[in-house]
């Protein structure tokens, strides 16, 4: 316990002393009472008694490093002598503090971002044990069907589960959004199936009631459901009476047996589920496509947990050693014996997940990773800010230095005390940043946005983050100050203490301040571009013509899975649908399709083209949609040639397709394709041919950004429903929104038990646009930041020169330059800097823009246009703060400024 | 001024105080110093600047234990009385010199 009264001590040093001085006055007053006994005079005996103590100076010293810890010490002291010389400088330290805490702010944000998307784990027990099952080798299914890799059929999983010992335990699961409502507009939210051992393998217990065991994953089982603590909180207000309680699913009643702790909501980072049901239910909500037994319907996510001890390589090669036997007894039965054999050679491989699954990680890692790039610039620019400030302080310290440095206390000591002033400042920068990226790091998760869902992660304040922001922030400080102290501390004393040197032309310190101006302005001209490049973009990717009018239409998602209508009857349904919804007053076409334009969506098949007896395979796939008659009027996309459907396209009749431009132009050429036929491929053997009735203006299918490819359009009546379900666009003159109602109780006439979701087209566009955009309004507020950073630093300085050289420019004045001379070598200067800011940005830009190439729409990353545009504002803007200090220069009054010295 | 042959060696002069204040009593500073100078009759001598950075030390060790104080002459003076760890530090030391000595008697004899 030595070290903690040391401690203790620290605080406590003056009392120390002073206890010690009086002990040792004791002890020489009593030696020369002892004396002046034995006959010495008193002034001698006080010598000799002081003579025999020794240097008290010294045994002080010792007695204090014996009680106090010293290094401790120092550095507390350091700390109040910089927090005194803050405060005595408040108008400095605001300034400071502010840009510091925008800067060391943003890069906090954006790490919290990137951290709670890519870097933290899974809220799970020992999340360095989860791995996720995937596919390696081999493709699976015919025709592009479902994503490749990680999505099993449910026989293979079973396969996996019941075969495998290279793993602990296993689990799968799929994402799924439920309907809360039966009937009538849908309000959806998120969760998943989850097979019986998903609990228990993640190690995730209950806090009221049990969770799901594999015990109620058998075929036949009742209809139980798990909250998440979150979606308990949320929905329920934490009532302790939810357990036994009913919950409505897609329409079916679950039973609620229990809540999951806290923390959990489930395996899919950016998605939040609230519910989960075992995967023998998914027969009771989706009735009439057997889940569970199709093979070649891939939607399940396999994950498991090592066995103690065991490496993802060992698990790998135990798994690939299962996966013959396995895939052998899934195959499908409709696959050719090509397919067959290349489905039974697949293998099986482990990958470590302990973060988890994400989509929204593949889309926006890039785009985080940029801007974690760009906040750093805008900090690297917020740091020479401050250690400018902090060069032009040093100078007007320089006195109390050297008379400190005389004083004898050593360079390094200095120097530190000077560095601890940094750190603090940049602590109190770090500490007003991370409030700023609590609230900016929420505002730009809403910015994101991954097919029309919100994004939900875990924001709240991890060690790592913490960590990282106090690691910035010191890192910051060292950078700024050290410049500012070692320079400082170098000042020979002798001429500090006689007079400051006049700043001329060429002093090093003027010298190495534009320098660091010069790169202010390069580091900004860089991101200028890059945000002129990424609005531009953004800009062009919302303004291109997509082939449709997306304002004004309304698209309706209607669902009749619980009315058991009978296979004719459903087959009609749409029309039935679109002719009610076309009576509708203010919908000027209405139409129904398989799916809309930026949906996500898709359908593609390859085609074969026929001429005369003979077929050619189309090399390339062609994108899809099954739509009724209206369909083009309604989204306002152009007939360009031959006829739209009619109602009489219909079951019976003759199978036609409209193609689309492209499709046309890349394999009829010029000629017109009217009149000739096609078919989609029916696993690996030629459909029936459908006759092409007329040529399609292009439009955007999936996304807004892709390069437009050949489309196809057949009557929706002649196509295979997919689900009891249609989309339902109706154009308006007027907002859709106001349609909403009309619609909703239409639908409820025609039967109460039909679900709705509704969402405008312009809103599913604008969903695609969500990263550019993102993209764009970050690095246009960061861009704009920079410039403003870098040009406070260049009028900083440029006042800063004026007001040291006022002597200089007194002189030039007296001696008869003009004034207009004067704002010229000025204004010279400045321009000198800010030319060889944006040469050197120039390069940089060049080299660095290329990072960003992928983001890019319609625009090279070195675009000339938007170089020169850059260049052009930076100089503007820059130039025109340079002109206050020049104009002040030249209003130097000469008698005044010779005066001074 | 030739240094005195009778300085105290460091390492002893924490056993001399504790044996000091086991025998005595609480004594401050000054007092230990006159005690040790006549119990051994001027042969050993303390060098005062470095008793009381001692003294600190054992007190932070927890041999001794220090409070303020008032003589008979009216100053305030720092007390220090020897703690229990202090005595069973004492027994420790007394020990080593013990031993120490013996050794060197030994090796002056026979070496």
């Amino acid at each position: 316990m030595v070290w903690l009264r040391r401690l203790v001590n620290v605080f406590r040093s003056d009392r120390v002393d002073r206890d010690a001085g009086r002990e040792m006055a004791f002890h020489v007053a009593e030696r020369v009472d002892e004396l002046v006994a034995g006959g010495m005079s008193e002034a001698e005996a006080r010598r000799e008694a002081r003579r025999r103590f020794g240097r008290h100076a010294d045994i002080r010293a010792r007695v204090h490093r014996i009680e106090v810890i010293g290094w401790l010490e120092a550095v507390v002291s350091d700390l109040r002598y910089a927090a005194r010389a803050l405060k005595a400088n408040s108008g400095f330290t605001i300034v400071a503090v502010v840009s510091l805490g925008l800067g060391i702010g943003a890069n906090t944000a954006i790490f919290s971002l990137i951290h709670a998307l890519m870097l933290r784990p899974l809220p799970v027990d020992r999340p360095e044990e989860i791995v996720q099952v995937a596919m390696e080798d081999g493709s699976h299914g015919a025709g592009g069907g479902g994503p490749r890799g990680t999505t099993f059929t449910n026989p293979l999983w079973e396969g996996i589960r019941d075969r495998q010992d290279a793993l602990a335990a296993t689990l799968a699961f799929a994402d799924q959004r439920f309907n809360l409502t039966a009937g009538g507009v849908v309000r959806r939210t998120g969760g998943a199936w989850v097979s019986g051992g998903y609990f228990e393998a993640l190690g995730v217990p209950a806090v009221r009631g049990r969770v799901l065991a594999p015990a109620d994953d058998l075929p036949g089982c009742p209809a139980l459901a798990v909250l998440s603590h979150g979606y308990w909180q949320r929905e329920y207000g934490g009532a302790e009476d939810v357990v036994g309680g009913t919950i409505s699913l897609d329409g079916h009643p679950f039973r609620i047996i229990g809540v999951s702790a806290p923390g959990f909501s489930g395996i899919h980072v950016g998605r939040s589920a609230g519910i989960f049901v075992p995967l023998c239910s998914v027969r009771a909500l989706r009735p009439g496509r057997d889940l569970l037994e199709a093979r070649s319907t891939w939607f399940l996510n396999v994950f498991g947990r090592l066995a103690p001890g065991t490496t993802p390589s060992e698990a790998r090669g135990a798994l690939a050693a299962t996966a013959p036997a396995v895939f052998r007894a899934a195959v499908p039965a409709h696959y050719s014996p090509e397919e067959r054999r290349e489905f039974a050679e697949t293998s099986l491989t482990a990958e470590a997940a302990a973060n988890g699954l994400s989509l929204v990680r593949g889309q926006y890692r890039e785009a985080l990773l940029t801007l974690l790039v760009v906040v750093g610039v805008v900090l690297l620019i917020a740091c020479a800010n401050v250690a400018q400030l902090l060069m032009a302080r040093a100078t007007s310290r320089q006195h109390e230095v050297a008379v400190r440095l005389a004083l004898g206390s050593g360079r390094a000591r200095l120097v530190r005390q000077l560095l601890t002033e940094s750190v603090l400042l940049a602590l109190l920068g770090a500490a007003l940043g991370t409030l700023f990226a609590h609230w900016s790091s929420r505002l730009v998760v809403g910015l994101l946005a991954q097919a029309g869902r919100a994004v939900t992660l875990d924001l709240s304040l991890d060690l790592a983050v913490l960590g990282f922001t106090i690691a910035v922030a010191t890192a910051t400080g060292l950078l700024f100050g050290l410049a500012p102290a070692w320079r400082s501390a170098r000042v020979a004393p002798g001429r500090a203490i006689r007079g400051s040197g006049r700043g001329l032309v060429g002093d090093p310190r003027q010298r190495f301040a534009r320098s660091i101006v010069v790169g202010q302005v390069a580091l900004s001209f860089v991101l200028v571009v890059a945000a002129g490049l990424l609005v531009g973009s953004f800009r062009r990717l919302a303004t291109a013509d997509p082939g449709f009018r997306a304002d004004g239409v309304l698209i309706a998602s209607v669902g009749w899975s619980d009315l058991e209508l009978s296979e004719a009857r459903g087959a009609t349904f749409p029309r039935e649908l679109v002719e009610r919804v076309r009576t509708i007053p203010g919908v000027r076409h209405a139409s129904a399709s398989l799916l809309t334009p930026i949906s996500g969506t898709t359908w593609n098949d390859d085609v074969a083209f026929h001429e005369g007896a003979l077929e050619s395979r189309s090399e390339w796939p062609v994108m899809f949609n099954g739509v009724t008659d209206g369909y083009l009027e309604t989204l306002g996309t152009r007939l360009l040639a031959g006829r739209d459907f009619t109602p009489g396209d219909g079951a019976g009749a003759p199978p036609v397709v409209l193609v689309s431009r492209a499709l046309a132009r890349r394999y009829y050429g010029e000629a017109s394709p009217v009149g000739r036929r096609l078919s989609t491929f029916v696993h690996d053997s030629v459909g029936p041919a459908m006759e092409i009735v007329g040529v399609v203006e292009d439009a955007r299918y999936a996304r807004v950004d892709e390069d437009i490819g050949p489309a196809a359009y057949v009557p929706l009546e002649q196509t295979e429903p997919w689900s009891p379900s249609t989309d339902l666009a109706l154009r308006t003159d007027a907002a859709p929104g106001a349609l909403i109602p009309a619609v909703t109780s239409a639908m409820r006439e025609i039967h109460p038990a039909i679900t709705l979701e509704f969402a405008t087209l312009e809103d599913q566009v604008a969903v695609s646009l969500a990263r550019p955009r993102l993209l764009a309004t970050l690095s246009g507020f960061f861009g704009g930041l920079a410039l403003l950073l870098a040009v406070i630093g260049l009028y900083g300085t440029m006042s800063y020169s004026v007001a040291r050289r006022r002597n200089e420019m007194g002189i030039r004045i007296a001696l008869g330059s003009a004034r207009t001379g004067i704002l010229r070598l000025v204004a010279g200067e400045a321009g000198g800097v800010i030319a060889a800011g944006v040469s050197l940005g120039v390069l940089l830009a060049i080299a660095g823009t290329r990072l960003i190439g992928s983001f890019l729409f319609g625009v090279t990353p070195t675009d000339p246009r938007t170089l020169a545009l850059s260049a052009l504002i930076l100089a503007a803007v820059a130039m025109g703060a340079a002109l206050g200090p020049a104009w002040r220069a030249a209003g130097v009054d000469p008698m005044v400024a010779l005066r001074e010295e | 001024m030739p240094k005195r042959r009778n300085d105290i060696l460091y390492g002893t002069l924490q056993l001399l105080v504790l044996e000091t204040l086991t025998s005595r009593g609480p004594l401050h500073g000054y007092a230990i110093t006159s005690t040790i100078q006549g119990s051994s009759e001027d042969l050993l001598r303390v060098e005062e600047g470095s008793l009381y950075p001692a003294l600190r030390r054992m007190e932070q060790q927890g041999w001794l234990a220090a409070s303020w104080g008032i003589t008979e002459k009216n100053r305030e003076a720092r007390f220090y009385e020897i703690t229990r760890a202090g005595r069973a530090q004492l027994a420790r030391e007394r020990e080593t010199w013990e031993r120490v000595t013996e050794g060197v008697r030994r090796v002056l004899q026979y070496a």
